[in-house]
């Protein structure tokens, strides 16, 4: 579903990814690990499509699709969806009626018709439900005032409605105790599915013990380092990133 | 006859004339190289003007004056209640006593229509709320074609312990200007609501000056201009605290699009021995082009003791980040740019608690706000 091949990237000069290549299958959730700024959420944001990120070589191909050259509206559409580390505060802007503009952009997009008031209402009273979140999230402007942990249950809601077919998570789990993080991890597993896959970008373990990766890389200066399965992400936690630098200095030599 | 005009709108001696309109002193001058007649007060209002103003939760209560005179023939004033007295003198004055609560809004409506050549028009209003509680609407409306200047002045008094919610909504083609003067005093224990919503026009100046004269009066001001072409808006508020207690919040937003230019000053006094007052004033704006301009000037007097101030004001553009945020989700770029500059503009408006005040504000904003990115250049330069 998702190719990355060698891929750099650099942001205000500076090369961040250093050659990064990744296989997410459909039905798949990758773990990505490593230190601060190995170059995490510059992936995040360039899958995503954010400006200011210049790919000097390599690339994405998405559903057999140069992923690069689409708007981040269009990878919206086709699927792709980014859980901002840091989602923004947008004070006037009303959460229902950013959010059904979203759906149904994307659905005009995919030629599917859209959707009148009563059933976007209906889809999100649903989905509220199943993430047991207030309504009254709705009411309000989007993520204005909201708490940290507000802030990430209103992304992983979003990301509840919209369906997407791959989910790239940005230290979702940052800043968030342990009920919030795992209401986090309940939306996720909830919808994991043969057809979709994830990207689950994080700097601690913890959020692995409740979303289980099929596979956890470690990232570290722009290039993922090692691979494995969950077992892993249980070394790092135990031996921490130095001995993933460690070894890989025991194997150049 | 640029002289002439600085005299007729400017306060004070040459220089404090020249340092209030310093921003607006060219858009005047250019407006005074033409020769201005009598605007006639028997034109006709097309249709769509005169749909402009026929709202349903106002109807019985609505004043139109056309160039400035009183309309018979477009008025309505069916149900004005009882607690309200209007008088016209000599057609060009208004004066509306309110000695009672009235919970339904008075709207009044400044229509001007062009003739052949440049015309110019001018009016009064005189408010003077007794007792209880009003909401007045003042509308200015116009229909495109030869210039025309009018001018309002407004004298509110707002007597002790009542309640008056004026909002404004001033919506004018490229071809009109307006000079707004309004004289408030609040007394004791009383409340002044000033909605302002400033749209299109040529020049539009409005000289705001507020005093809150009596111990504990409260003034509270919301507002927004949103400017494309080469329109020009210049909001001046002064704010005089003249006693202990006194309360004065101003939340106001701009937005400038292609070559406009919108100047916002908002001075704030306090003066001696208005002692324990509360100040508080914002003033945010956004430029959608980099031709348009915005100039705002915070201003804050202090000659009391234990007073609370706080003032800002920026000028900035579209968060990129947070327009990142919308396209993510799918929302195509020029309508996630709307959806931005919309609600930077509700944002003065989100408190207004009446409903059809506030459905009115939404309704214009969404028609007459900019839709798509400034880069497309309507204007010659």
């Amino acid at each position: 579903m998702l190719k990355i091949e060698n891929l750099h990237v650099r942001v205000a000069g500076k090369e961040i990814l250093k050659g990064l290549t990744l296989d997410v299958g459909a039905g798949e959730v990758h773990a990505i690990m490593g230190p601060n700024g190995a170059g995490k959420s510059t992936l995040g944001n360039v899958l995503a499509g954010r400006e200011g990120y210049e790919i000097t070589e390599g690339s994405v191909t998405y559903n057999g699709r140069n992923l690069l050259e689409l708007e981040p509206e269009q990878r919206a559409a086709e699927g792709v969806f980014l859980a901002f580390q840091y989602p923004v505060e947008i004070p006037g802007v009303n959460n229902t009626y950013f959010l059904k503009a979203a759906m149904n952009a994307q659905r005009k997009h995919r030629g599917e018709g859209e959707l009148d008031s009563m059933q976007f209402l209906k889809l999100v009273r649903e989905k509220l439900r199943v993430l047991h979140i207030s309504d009254d999230l709705m009411n309000r402007a989007v993520n204005a005032g909201f708490s940290g942990g507000e802030k990430k249950r209103n992304e992983i809601f979003q990301m509840a409605l919209l369906e997407p077919k791959l989910a790239i998570l940005d230290e979702t789990d940052s800043g968030l105790d342990i009920d919030a993080m795992k209401m986090v991890a309940d939306g996720v597993n909830a919808m994991r599915s043969p057809e979709r896959g994830f990207v689950v970008i994080t700097h601690y373990q913890r959020l692995l013990d409740y979303i289980v990766p099929d596979f956890v890389h470690v990232l570290v200066d722009g290039r993922i380092v090692e691979s494995g399965d969950k077992s892993l992400a249980l070394k790092l936690e135990e031996h921490g990133y130095a001995w993933i630098a460690e070894r890989r200095l025991a194997g150049a030599a | 006859m640029s002289a002439a005009l600085l005299d007729e709108f400017g306060v004070g001696d040459a220089r404090e004339r020249d340092e209030s309109w310093r921003y607006s002193k060219a858009a005047l001058r250019a407006l005074s190289q033409q020769d201005f007649a009598e605007a006639d007060p028997h034109s006709t209002l097309d249709a769509s003007l005169a749909a402009s103003f026929d709202w349903p939760q106002t109807r019985g209560r609505r004043l139109v004056f056309v160039n400035g005179n009183y309309s018979d023939k477009h008025s309505d004033v069916a149900n004005i209640a009882a607690s309200m007295n209007v008088r016209h003198e000599g057609g060009q004055r208004l004066v509306l006593t309110v000695t009672g609560d009235s919970a339904e809004p008075v709207h009044l409506v400044y229509a001007s229509v062009p003739g052949a050549a440049p015309t110019r028009w001018q009016a009064a209003a005189d408010l003077e709320l007794m007792a209880g509680r009003a909401t007045v609407i003042v509308q200015h409306i116009g229909t495109a074609g030869a210039d025309v200047l009018g001018a309002l002045h407004s004298r509110i008094t707002i007597a002790p312990g009542t309640e008056l919610h004026l909002m404004t909504l001033s919506d004018l083609p490229d071809s009109i200007s307006n000079y707004r003067r309004v004289n408030t005093t609040v007394a004791q224990g009383a409340t002044c609501l000033f909605t302002d919503a400033i749209f299109g026009g040529r020049l539009q100046r409005a000289d705001l000056n507020i005093g809150l004269n009596g111990e504990s009066a409260r003034f509270e001001s919301r507002g927004v201009f949103v400017l494309r072409g080469r329109q020009h808006a210049d909001t001046h508020l002064d704010i005089r605290h003249g006693a202990r207690n006194t309360t004065c919040d101003v939340l106001w937003r701009g937005v400038a699009d292609q070559r406009a230019r919108g100047v916002f000053h908002g001075a704030i006094t306090v003066a001696p021995g208005a002692d324990g007052a509360d100040a508080r004033l914002s003033n945010k704006n956004l430029l959608l082009s980099a031709h348009a301009e915005i100039d705002t000037q915070p201003v804050l007097e202090i000659y009391a003791d234990e007073v609370k101030a706080a003032h800002g004001a920026t000028v900035g553009q579209l968060d990129e980040t947070a327009l990142f945020y919308l396209r993510s989700r799918g929302v195509p770029a020029a309508a996630a740019r709307s959806l931005l500059i919309a609600g930077f503009c509700r944002e003065a408006f989100a408190g207004i608690a009446d409903v059809e005040v506030r459905g009115r504000l939404d309704a214009l904003l969404a028609e007459r706000l900019p839709h798509s990115h400034g880069d497309r250049e309507e204007v010659a330069g």
